[in-house]
C-alpha cells in the first residue's frame, strides 16, 4: 500500500521460470487493459504529469533562494514563487486524486471481472472437479489470490510507472550532464538485473508454497466450522486446533521461506543504488581533484543521482508485489482452464412431454477412484414409477447422479430420447429432471425461496401446493414466521425430516416431466411417508420416477423394482417376481415384515 | 436462550482504539525481545541511510573541493570515505535482511497466536452461534481478516517508532536553528493530527464496509460451492452468477469509495509540505530581507523541512494501513469477546463410576423462545435399558439429543445421569460418557482411521477387530488404501449408507455408557443394518440407549418405547402394551406393513 517506491520492467514479468508462459497469463488480464485503455491512460497521464510538476518545484524554490542571494528579491517576487508552489502544489492533488482513482479503480475493476469470471467458471463445472477441489481451496483463490492479482495491478503498476519516469528523467538529466559519469553510475544496474532474475524464480516457489498453505488452512477451518457438532459431540476441539496448530505453522514457515528472499531483495536493489553513488563519488571525486570535471557538474550530478537512488529502493518492494501477483494469477489460471466435461455448446432439446433415459453398456469409475463402480450397466427407464434398491455402496446414488447429468460419461452410454447426451446440451437436459439428493442442500434463506429455487416466479398457491404434496406445508405453518422463516445454512434450523421434506417440495414445484428421488425420505416417519407417496402417486401419472429406497413398503408401491449389488443389477421386475428371485429382497421382505406377523396375531 | 447479537453489518458498534490496540499490543508481548531488536535494527538503518547523504557531503566539501589539501591526501581522504561509505551500506544490506525476517517472523508468529486462539475460541461457542453465523463469514475472519493485518505487524509497528523518533528530531533541530520559524512551522503538527483522525474514522468505516462486504461474498461463493450440484439441477447457475454479480459489485463499490477518500487525504500532507515550503520562501525570504535570518539558515530549514515531512508522510501512509487492520481487528476481537452465557460447573463432577441411568425430568424446551419444541419430556433410561423413540418429523426427538449433550440447556426441567445434573459435568466429560450417531453425517477431512479413532486413540487392531465385526470392512476393503484413504472434500468420497457405518464404528470405539442412535441407519440396507443390530446387542448389553428410528422393524427389540407428538410424549410402553393401546403407535405399524393387497 505503499507508493514511494518502484519499478519493474515488462522483462521481469516473463523471466519468471516457473511459471506457465506469460501469454497464457495475459490471457486473463489484457483484455481489460484493452477494455479500460481510456482510462488507464488518463491515469497513468496524471501520474506522469504529476511527477514532473513535482520535479518543477525544486527548481522554482531555487529561483527563489538564487533570487534571494542576488540579493534581487522584493517580498512581492517571493510571495509570487511561494504562489506558483502552492498552485502547482494544487494541481498535484487533484492529478493525484485522478490517477489514484483511474489505476487503482482499474485494479478493482480488473479484480471484479476475475472474481466474476472465477465464479461462473465454478458454477458450470462438473462434480468431478469438486471433488478435486475443495471449497476452501476454491475460496482462496477468489480471497487471497485475487487480493494479491489486484495489488500488482495496482500499487505494483503505479509504482512501476512512477519510478520508470524518475529514472529516465533522472538519467536523461544525468547525462545532459557528463555521459561518462552517468555510465559510471548506472554500472551496477546490470547486478540489479541478474539477481531479480535469480530470486523472483525461487520467490515464485515459494509463494506457490504459502497460497497453497493458505488454501488448506481455509478449506480446514471451513470444514471443521461445518461440522462443528461432530467436533463437540466427540469432543474433538483439541485435536481438531492441534491440526490447526500444525497447518499453521507450516503457514509461517513458508512464509518465513518468502521473507529470506524479501530481505534480500530490498536491500540489494538499494545496494545497486548506492553503489552508484559511491562509484561516482570515488571516481568522480577524483576527477574531479584531478581537475578533469568542474566542481559544479559533480554537485549537480549528485542531486539527480539521488533521484535514482529511490526508485531502485522501490525496485525490491515492486517486484515481490509483481512476484505474488504472478503466482497467484498463474493459480487462478489452473483453476479456469479446469474445463467441465459436461457439453455445455451442444444441441438444445425441446421441453419434452415423456422422456425414456436408457443407459447401454456403460463402465463408469469415480474420477477418483481406482475401480469402477458401474460395470457394463444397462438399464432403460421410461415413464412409470420405478423404484431401486440394493446394499449400501451399490451403486444406487451413482445412478441417479449420472442421469441428473452431475458426471460425464462416455459417449453411446446414456441417451437421452434416443439421443445421445453427449450430443445435448446439459442445461436443456437439467431442464427436463427434478431431483432430491440423498443430502440434500438447502440454502441459508427464507423457506419460500427455498422452496422456489427452481422457479422465482412460482405464485404462493402453487408453492403451497407443491408444500402440501410434500406433507410440509402444516410443519411450516406451525412456525412462527411460516414461509418466511430463515432456515440457517445447510437449514441447520430444521430437523432431518424437514429438510428432506423441503428438498421434495422443491423439486415437485418444478413439476418436470423426470423425477428423481435418491433416499429422499429416509428421515421422514412412515406416517409422513405414506401420506407423502399416496399424493405423489396421482401427480406422478405420465412421469418418468425414480426412487431409491431401502424401504420395502415404498418401495411395493412403484411399478418396476431394480436390486442393484455391486454396481450391477442382480434383477429387476415387479415385487412379487422380487421375492422370489432376489436373496436380498427376500431378506429385506423378512425383516420388514415381523411387525406384519405380530399384528397378524393381535 | 440469549441471542449471540453477533451481527456483522457495517453497524456494529466499533471497538474503542483504545481497547483494541491494547489487545494487539497483549499479543506483541510474547515477542518483545524480537520487536525491540528489530526497533535497533530500525533505527540502524534509519541513522545509516541518514548517514550516506552526510559523507557526501563531508567526500564534497572536506575533500574534492577543498584545495587547500594536498592532492594525494584529498585523494587518499576520498578513499578513506568511500570505504566507510561502503561498510555503511553493506550495515544496511545486513541489518535490513534481519529486519525484514524478523518482522515476518514476529508477524506471522502474532497472526498464527490470533488464529490459533480464535480457532480454539471459536470451537468453544455453542452450536446456536453456528446456527446464525454462516461458515463463509466465519472462516473469513480466521484466514483473511487475520491476513489482512499481515502489514501491521510487519512493517506498521515497528516502524512507527522510528517515525515517530525522526520527526521529533527534526522538530528540536528546527527549534535549534530557529525557534520562531519552527513554531510557525509547527503549526504543521497539530493540522497534520487533525486531518489524520478525521482520515481515519472515515476510513475504519469504508474499510468496515469493505471487510463485512467480503465476508458476505466469501459467504455466498462457499454457499454456492456446498450446494452446487443442487443448482445445476435446478439450473440456477445464470440467476446464481446474478447475485454474486451483485454482490461483486458491492465489493467494488465499497472499495472504489475508499479510493476515493484515499485520493483525497493522501495527497495532503504531500500538499502539506508544499504549502510550507512556500511558506518558508516567502515568509523566512521576508525575514532574510529584514535580515532576521541568513541564507544559509532558511536553505538548511529548506531541508530539514523535506525530512520533516518525509516521515509524516510515511506515517499517513501506514495510518491507512493500521486502518485497515483495525477494522479487521475489531472484527476478531468482536468475536472473541462472544461468551457463552451457560453456566459451567465450577467443581465439575467426575465421570467415573457413572451406572448411567439417564433422566429426563419435566423438560421445556424453545430454540428462539418462541416456538415450544419440547413440552414437559421427562422419561427415565436405566443401565442396560433400551428406550426407542418415535414420533412425527419434527416432533423434537433430535432436539432431545441436543440437549442430552449439552448443544443448548433446557428453559425448564432437569437431565440427570445418577441422579447428578448434567450442568455437574464438565462438557468434554458428558460427551464422553454419551456416544451418539448424529442425525446429520459429518466427515472430517483425515484418514478413514482417524475418522473413526476420533479422540479415543483407540488402537488399529482394535478398529480392525470393530470393523470385521460390523460387517463394515466390506467397504473398506474396497478403498483405495483401506483405513488410511483420505475422505471427505478433496479425497474419496463416499456414498451415505457407508458414512452412517463409518458413524457407528466411531460410536463403538469409543465405548460410552449411553449410547444415543439418531436415525443412524435411515440409509443402511437391511442386510448390513441386521449385522450392525448384533454387533451394538452385543457390545451395549448392560449400556443405557436411546434410539430414534422411523424403520419401525428397528425399534420393535426395545425395552420402552416413547412416541412424541409435537414436542410431547404421548404414548409410552413396550410393544405390545403400545399394540394394545391402539393409538398412534398402533397405527404407525398397521401403516408400514406391507400390505398385499396393494
Ligand atoms: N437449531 C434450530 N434452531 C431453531 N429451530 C430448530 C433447530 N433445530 C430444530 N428446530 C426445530 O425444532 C423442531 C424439532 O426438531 P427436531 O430436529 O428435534 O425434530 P425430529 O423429531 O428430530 O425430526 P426428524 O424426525 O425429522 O429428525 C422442528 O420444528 C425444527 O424446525
Ligand atoms: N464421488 C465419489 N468418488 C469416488 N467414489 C465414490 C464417490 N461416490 C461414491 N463412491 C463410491 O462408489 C460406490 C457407490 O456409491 P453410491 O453412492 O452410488 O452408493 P449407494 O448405492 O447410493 O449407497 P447408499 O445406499 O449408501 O446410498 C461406493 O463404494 C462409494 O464409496
Ligand atoms: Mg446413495
Ligand atoms: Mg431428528
Amino acid at each position: 500500500m505503499n507508493i514511494t517506491q518502484t519499478y519493474q520492467t515488462d522483462n521481469d514479468v516473463e523471466s519468471t521460470p516457473a511459471a506457465p508462459s506469460a501469454k497464457q497469463l495475459l490471457r486473463h488480464i489484457l483484455p481489460l487493459f484493452r477494455q479500460y485503455r481510456l482510462r488507464l491512460f488518463a491515469g497513468f497521464a496524471a501520474l506522469i504529469v504529476v511527477d514532473f510538476l513535482q520535479l518543477s518545484i525544486p527548481r522554482i524554490l531555487k529561483r527563489g533562494v538564487d533570487s534571494l542571494a542576488a540579493e534581487s528579491a522584493t517580498r512581492e517576487i517571493l510571495l509570487r514563487y511561494g504562489l506558483y508552489i502552492i498552485l502547482i502544489a494544487m494541481g498535484v492533488v487533484v492529478l493525484r486524486f485522478i490517477w489514484r482513482y483511474m489505476i487503482i479503480g482499474f485494479s478493482r475493476y480488473l479484480e471484479r471481472a476475475i472474481r466474476n469470471r472465477i465464479f461462473a467458471h465454478i458454477v458450470k463445472m462438473d462434480t468431478a472437479f469438486f471433488e478435486k477441489r475443495t471449497t476452501g481451496d476454491i475460496m482462496a483463490h477468489a480471497s487471497n489470490d485475487l487480493n494479491a492479482v489486484q495489488m500488482a495491478c495496482g500499487m505494483g503498476m503505479v509504482a512501476a510507472v512512477d519510478a520508470l519516469v524518475m529514472t529516465v528523467a533522472a538519467i536523461a538529466f544525468m547525462s545532459f550532464i557528463h555521459v561518462k559519469l552517468t555510465l559510471l553510475a548506472l554500472l551496477p544496474m546490470p547486478f540489479l538485473a541478474i539477481f531479480t532474475r535469480i530470486l523472483s524464480g525461487r520467490m515464485h516457489r515459494r509463494f506457490t508454497t504459502v497460497q497453497e498453505q493458505f488454501s488448506l488452512l481455509t478449506e480446514f477451518s471451513r470444514s471443521t466450522l461445518v461440522s462443528v457438532k461432530l467436533i463437540k459431540a466427540y469432543t474433538m476441539e483439541k485435536f481438531q486446533t492441534r491440526e490447526f496448530d500444525k497447518l499453521g505453522r507450516k503457514y509461517v514457515k513458508s512464509n518465513l521461506g518468502v521473507a529470506r528472499i524479501q530481505g534480500l531483495m530490498f536491500p540489494i536493489a538499494t545496494l545497486v543504488g548506492n553503489m552508484g553513488m559511491l562509484l561516482i563519488l570515488f571516481f568522480g571525486g577524483r576527477l574531479v581533484i584531478i581537475g578533469e570535471i568542474s566542481m559544479g557538474d559533480f554537485v549537480a550530478f549528485i542531486t539527480y543521482l539521488y533521484m535514482l537512488i529511490w526508485p531502485m529502493m522501490a525496485i525490491g518492494w515492486v517486484t515481490n508485489l509483481v512476484q505474488r501477483g504472478i503466482t497467484s494469477l498463474t493459480r487462478i489460471d489452473s483453476l479456469l482452464k479446469e474445463r467441465s466435461l459436461l457439453p455445455y455448446a451442444g444441441e438444445e432439446v425441446e421441453k419434452q412431454e415423456q422422456i425414456t433415459f436408457e443407459l447401454k453398456n456403460l463402465n463408469f469409475t469415480y474420477p477418483s477412484s481406482a475401480s469402477p463402480v458401474l460395470k457394463d450397466f444397462s438399464l432403460t427407464i421410461g415413464p412409470g414409477i420405478h423404484g431401486m434398491t440394493g446394499r449400501t455402496g451399490s451403486g444406487k446414488s451413482t445412478i441417479c447422479k449420472i442421469l441428473a447429468r452431475l458426471y460425464p460419461v462416455k459417449d453411446d452410454s446414456l441417451f437421452f430420447n434416443g439421443l445421445d447426451v453427449n450430443t445435448l446440451a446439459v442445461e436443456s437436459i437439467c431442464a427436463n429432471i427434478g431431483y432430491v439428493a440423498q443430502e440434500p442442500t438447502l440454502f441459508s434463506n427464507s423457506i419460500a425461496a427455498n422452496i422456489k429455487l427452481g422457479k422465482p416466479e412460482a405464485v404462493d398457491e402453487k408453492m403451497e401446493e407443491a408444500a402440501r404434496l410434500a406433507a410440509i406445508h402444516e410443519d411450516i405453518m406451525a412456525f412462527p414466521d411460516g414461509y418466511e422463516t430463515i432456515i440457517g445454512e445447510r437449514g441447520v434450523k430444521l430437523s432431518g425430516g424437514q429438510r428432506q421434506r423441503l428438498a421434495l417440495a422443491r423439486a415437485l414445484l418444478i413439476d418436470r416431466p423426470v423425477l428423481i428421488i435418491d433416499d429422499g425420505l429416509s428421515a421422514v416417519d412412515v406416517e409422513t411417508e405414506h401420506q407423502i407417496f399416496a399424493g405423489l402417486k396421482e401427480h406422478l401419472q405420465g412421469k418418468t420416477v425414480l426412487i431409491v429406497s431401502n424401504r420395502l413398503k415404498l418401495l411395493t408401491m412403484t411399478d418396476h423394482i431394480i436390486v442393484l449389488e455391486n454396481g450391477e443389477i442382480s434383477h429387476d421386475g415387479r415385487h412379487e417376481q422380487l421375492l422370489e428371485q432376489s436373496r436380498f429382497y427376500r431378506s429385506m421382505f423378512a425383516k420388514q415384515m415381523r411387525e406384519s406377523e405380530q399384528l397378524d396375531y393381535k | 436462550m440469549k441471542d449471540f447479537g453477533y451481527q456483522e453489518d457495517s453497524t456494529t458498534a466499533p471497538l474503542g482504539d483504545f481497547n483494541l490496540w491494547g489487545r494487539i499490543l497483549v499479543y506483541c508481548r510474547y515477542h518483545w525481545q524480537l520487536m525491540t531488536a528489530a526497533i535497533i535494527l530500525s533505527l540502524l538503518i534509519t541513522g545509516a541511510t541518514l548517514g550516506l547523504p552526510y559523507l557526501i557531503q563531508t567526500g564534497i566539501d572536506g575533500y574534492i573541493t577543498n584545495s587547500e589539501l594536498e592532492i594525494a591526501e584529498r585523494l587518499s581522504g576520498l578513499s578513506m570515505i568511500s570505504i566507510i561509505f561502503f561498510g555503511l551500506v553493506i550495515i544496511v544490506l545486513v541489518a535490513t535482511f534481519f529486519q525484514v525476517v524478523t518482522l515476518e517472523y514476529v508477524g506471522q508468529s502474532i497472526m498464527h497466536r490470533i488464529r490459533q486462539n480464535l480457532f480454539g475460541h471459536m470451537l468453544k461457542l455453542d452450536p446456536h452461534f453456528f446456527d446464525t453465523n454462516p461458515t463463509g463469514r466465519l472462516v473469513t475472519r480466521l484466514t483473511n481478516d487475520i491476513q489482512n493485518m499481515h502489514e501491521m505487524f510487519t512493517s506498521v509497528l515497528v516502524t512507527i517508532f522510528n517515525d515517530l523518533l525522526r520527526i521529533v528530531g527534526i522538530l528540536i533541530v528546527l527549534f535549534l536553528l530557529n525557534a520562531r520559524l519552527a513554531l510557525v512551522m509547527s503549526i504543521f503538527v497539530p493540522i497534520a493530527v487533525i486531518i489524520t483522525q478525521l482520515f481515519a474514522r472515515l476510513a475504519r468505516a469504508q474499510f468496515r464496509r469493505i471487510r463485512s462486504q467480503l465476508a458476505k461474498l466469501n459467504s455466498f461463493l462457499s454457499e454456492s460451492i456446498s450446494g452446487i450440484a443442487t443448482l445445476q439441477v435446478f439450473g440456477r447457475q445464470k440467476e446464481t452468477r446474478k447475485l454474486h454479480e451483485k454482490l461483486s459489485f458491492g465489493y467494488l463499490q465499497r472499495n472504489l469509495d475508499q479510493i476515493k477518500l484515499f485520493g483525497t487525504f493522501m495527497p495532503l500532507t504531500e500538499f502539506m509540505s508544499s504549502t510550507a515550503i512556500a511558506l518558508i520562501l516567502w515568509y523566512g525570504g521576508s525575514e532574510i530581507l529584514r535580515n532576521q535570518l541568513t541564507l544559509g539558515e532558511l536553505v538548511a530549514f529548506l531541508s530539514y523541512m523535506r525530512l520533516f515531512f518525509q516521515p509524516l508522510r510515511e506515517l499517513a501512509q501506514k495510518y491507512s494501513i493500521v486502518q485497515s487492520a483495525m477494522a479487521s481487528a475489531e472484527r476478531i476481537f468482536q468475536l472473541f469477546d462472544l461468551k457463552s452465557d451457560r453456566i459451567l460447573a465450577d467443581k465439575p463432577h467426575s465421570a467415573e463410576d457413572i451406572h448411567g441411568n439417564l433422566q429426563f425430568h419435566g423438560v421445556h424446551f424453545s430454540y428462539d423462545g418462541k416456538h415450544q419444541v419440547c413440552k414437559d419430556i421427562s422419561f427415565t433410561i436405566r443401565r442396560g435399558e433400551t428406550v426407542a423413540l418415535v414420533g412425527a418429523t419434527g416432533s423434537g426427538k433430535t432436539t432431545l439429543v441436543n440437549l442430552l449433550l449439552r448443544f443448548y440447556d433446557p428453559q425448564q426441567g432437569r437431565i440427570t445421569i445418577d441422579d447428578i445434573d448434567i450442568s455437574q459435568f464438565s462438557l468434554t466429560n458428558l460427551r464422553q460418557l454419551v456416544g451418539v450417531v448424529l442425525q446429520d453425517i459429518f466427515i472430517l477431512q483425515d484418514t478413514l482411521l482417524a475418522n473413526i479413532v476420533m479422540d479415543t486413540g483407540t488402537s488399529r487392531q482394535r478398529v480392525e477387530e470393530i470393523l470385521a465385526q460390523t460387517g463394515i470392512d466390506r467397504f473398506v476393503d474396497r478403498l483405495p488404501s483401506g483405513l488410511d484413504t483420505l475422505i471427505g472434500e478433496g479425497g474419496q468420497q463416499l456414498s451415505t449408507g457407508e458414512k452412517q457405518l463409518l458413524a457407528f464404528a466411531r460410536v463403538l470405539c469409543r465405548n460410552p455408557i449411553i449410547l444415543v442412535l439418531d436415525e443412524a441407519t435411515a440409509a443402511i440396507d437391511t442386510e448390513s443394518e441386521n449385522i450392525l443390530e448384533e454387533a451394538i446387542a452385543e457390545s451395549f448389553a448392560n449400556r443405557t440407549s436411546l434410539v430414534i428410528a422411523h424403520r419401525l422393524s428397528t425399534i420393535r427389540r426395545a425395552d420402552t418405547i416413547l412416541v412424541m407428538e409435537e414436542g410431547r410424549i404421548t404414548e409410552r410402553g413396550n410393544h405390545d402394551e403400545l399394540m394394545e393401546l391402539n393409538g398412534h403407535y398402533a397405527e404407525l405399524v398397521a401403516m408400514d406393513v406391507y400390505n398385499e393387497a396393494t
